[in-house]
């Protein structure tokens, strides 16, 4: 069991992962931002106890893997096109806002040309999973605007699959990097189309087999990328929308142990390996983070007036999508240099703690936005009490 | 108003998953000459579930929300009101709650359901849950006769959160057991007069 001992940096990081997780739950805090302080300060920037190694960036390539998996999965192409005018509106604002106030930004403050694009994308990401985690445990899914929202998460990792595959063909041949993406999206597309029945077989087994299928079909599917030369981190989204089409629910199942697990390896050694030593003034990072809550606001206000002709609704969506975390965290580690790392790192730190005290708070917030024009509305109502 | 309470009731009744396949489709025989009249909107929500609402008569807004996390939120929003009030349940919170809406009678500790088959020309069937009282504990379901005097069958008994499915003659009862018994209305009748008294 010598294997045990060389990981042991990596077991030690685990576990003060799963403290944090604990107290995250029961602070109900988004657990990304703990996850990134504990590798900052367990790792190179910090006390230097764990360092990544090559187990450790194995396991959390896996992490990002299964989240792109998962994202694959939660594309139902047939669903979309049917609510495209709602995807449509809310998110084109979205993006052009937050992208243009993001990459201004960014290169004003002394980014250099991609550098500044990679800031504006994690910029303009906001996290679907706490949207989510938001509207549920915020009791606010009934909300008219919690729909759009979730439109808008539709919207916003969609777009994020188009600037993957664009950072990613960086400067090949684009027409021939087309031809190849294509060929083996094909080949995708035909496995799932004509294995169809196979696959669903496998999936209504009770033993160890479904399992197995699915990590071994994405494992597989980013190395056959990788030595195809095609992006796999494009590849295995494909592959969850092409599984998709066939048992999304029963795919998610398998795949979420594993997704769980390394996703957090992935958190906590990408903020093991930040460095924070002379790259990016602290300064720069404060107008960053700010920015990244202010032009959510301005996004958010211009949809919520744009569909619901009310600003109240955007400030609603604006509380919801404060957040960015797991997309601006990976494509900070696919594409970041240093000093963008540490400053996607610290902006999702920070975007992820106020946006979650926003979505508590936003009934409270609004209240006291409107609180002096209701008060002449009559006493506010009291139960009946009989003496 | 009765049908609203139906068709929400008939929603919640869906989400078991480990419920009889029989009690589903008797509840989806009933449920279909109901829907139509109302304006039920149902929809998939990409990473959250399935919502299902509809606006009752009056124009109070009913939202149940099935969420992939497996809990059920049932919001409730009256009309000429802008915040709706939230109940979040397990399913099996949710399927009680669909249990008491559908008009099945609950008391504190004994529920009943009432199963129609309207493909086997309106068979009518009641499941029954009972209290075991000092009386009956110590005796077998042989000794007091139970089918012979009142023609119901006792289907399950739960002790100490253990069930034991479709006990055999020779199976002693003691107090406390919570035995659940199916026949026809008037046969739990008898079975509550003759069995279950002290």
């Amino acid at each position: 069991m010598a294997g045990i001992i060389i990981a042991q940096g990596l077991i030690i990081a685990l576990f003060v992962c799963l403290v944090l997780a604990l107290v995250s739950k029961y602070l109900t805090i988004p657990a990304i931002p703990f996850y990134i302080i504990a590798g900052v300060v367990m790792g190179k920037a910090g006390l230097g106890i764990v360092a990544s190694d090559q187990i450790s960036s194995f396991f959390s390539d896996l992490g990002l893997i299964f989240l792109l998996f998962f994202v694959g999965l939660g594309l139902k192409i047939d669903k979309i096109s049917e609510n495209r005018s709602a995807v449509l509106t809310s998110g084109i604002i979205d993006l052009n806002v937050n992208m243009i106030i993001g990459f201004v930004a960014a290169y004003l403050l002394g980014f250099s040309l991609i550098e500044a694009l990679i800031v504006a994308a994690a910029f303009y990401i906001s996290s679907t999973a706490m949207a989510v985690t938001s509207l549920i445990e915020n009791r606010k899914l009934m909300m008219k605007e919690s729909e759009t929202i979730i439109w808008l998460m539709v919207f916003e990792d969609i777009a994020m699959i188009i600037m993957l595959a664009l950072l990613s063909a960086g400067d090949q041949n684009l027409l021939f990097f087309a031809a190849k993406i294509v060929f083996a999206l094909g080949i995708l597309y035909l496995l799932a189309h004509y294995g169809k029945e196979f696959l669903v077989s496998i999936l209504d087994r009770d033993d160890e087999l479904p399992v197995l299928f699915t990590f071994v079909a994405v494992l597989a599917t980013a190395g056959f990328a990788l030595s195809f030369g095609v992006p796999d981190t494009m590849m295995v989204i494909a592959l969850g929308a092409v599984f998709a089409t066939t048992d999304p629910d029963a795919f998610e199942q398998h795949a979420r142990p594993f997704k769980d697990v390394f996703i957090v390896i992935f958190f906590v050694f990408f903020g093991i390996t930040i460095n924070l030593t002379g790259s990016v003034s602290l300064y720069v990072i404060a107008i960053i983070c700010i920015l990244a809550i202010v032009s959510k606001l301005i996004s958010g206000v211009l949809t919520g007036i744009y569909l619901y002709g009310s600003a109240k609704s955007g400030l609603e969506i604006w509380a919801n999508t404060i957040g960015r975390g797991e997309f601006s965290i990976a494509l900070a580690a696919l594409y970041g240099s240093p000093p963008v790392a540490l400053t996607i790192a610290v902006m999702v730190i920070v975007t992820s703690l106020v946006g979650s005290f926003a979505a508590k708070y936003s009934g409270s917030l609004m209240n006291g936005f409107s609180g002096r024009s209701r008060r002449h509305h009559g006493p506010p109502y009291r139960p009946h009490v009989p003496r | 108003m009765y049908q609203d309470f139906y068709l929400a009731g008939s929603l919640l009744g869906f989400s078991g998953w480990n419920q009889q396949r029989v009690y589903q489709k008797a509840i989806y025989f009933r449920i279909i000459p109901l829907m139509s009249p109302m304006a039920l909107r149902s929809l998939n929500l990409p990473g959250v579930g399935t919502k299902y609402e509809f606006e009752t008569d009056k124009g109070d807004t009913v939202a149940i929300f099935f969420t992939k996390t497996g809990t059920i939120q049932m919001y409730t929003l009256q009309k000429g009101c802008h915040t709706p009030s939230a109940a979040e349940m397990t399913p099996v919170e949710a399927r009680r709650l669909g249990n008491i809406l559908t008009g099945a009678i609950i008391e504190a500790d004994q529920e009943s359901v009432e199963i129609a088959f309207s493909a086997l020309a309106d068979l009518r069937v009641t499941i029954h849950t009972y209290i075991v009282p000092r009386i009956v504990a110590g005796k077998t379901i042989e000794d007091l006769q139970i089918r012979a005097k009142t023609g119901t069958t006792v289907i399950a008994v739960s002790r100490n959160d253990k069930n034991i499915i479709n006990p055999p003659p020779s199976f002693v009862f003691e107090t406390g057991d919570a035995v659940l018994v199916i026949g026809e209305t008037d046969q739990l009748k008898l079975f509550e007069r003759e069995i279950m008294v002290d």
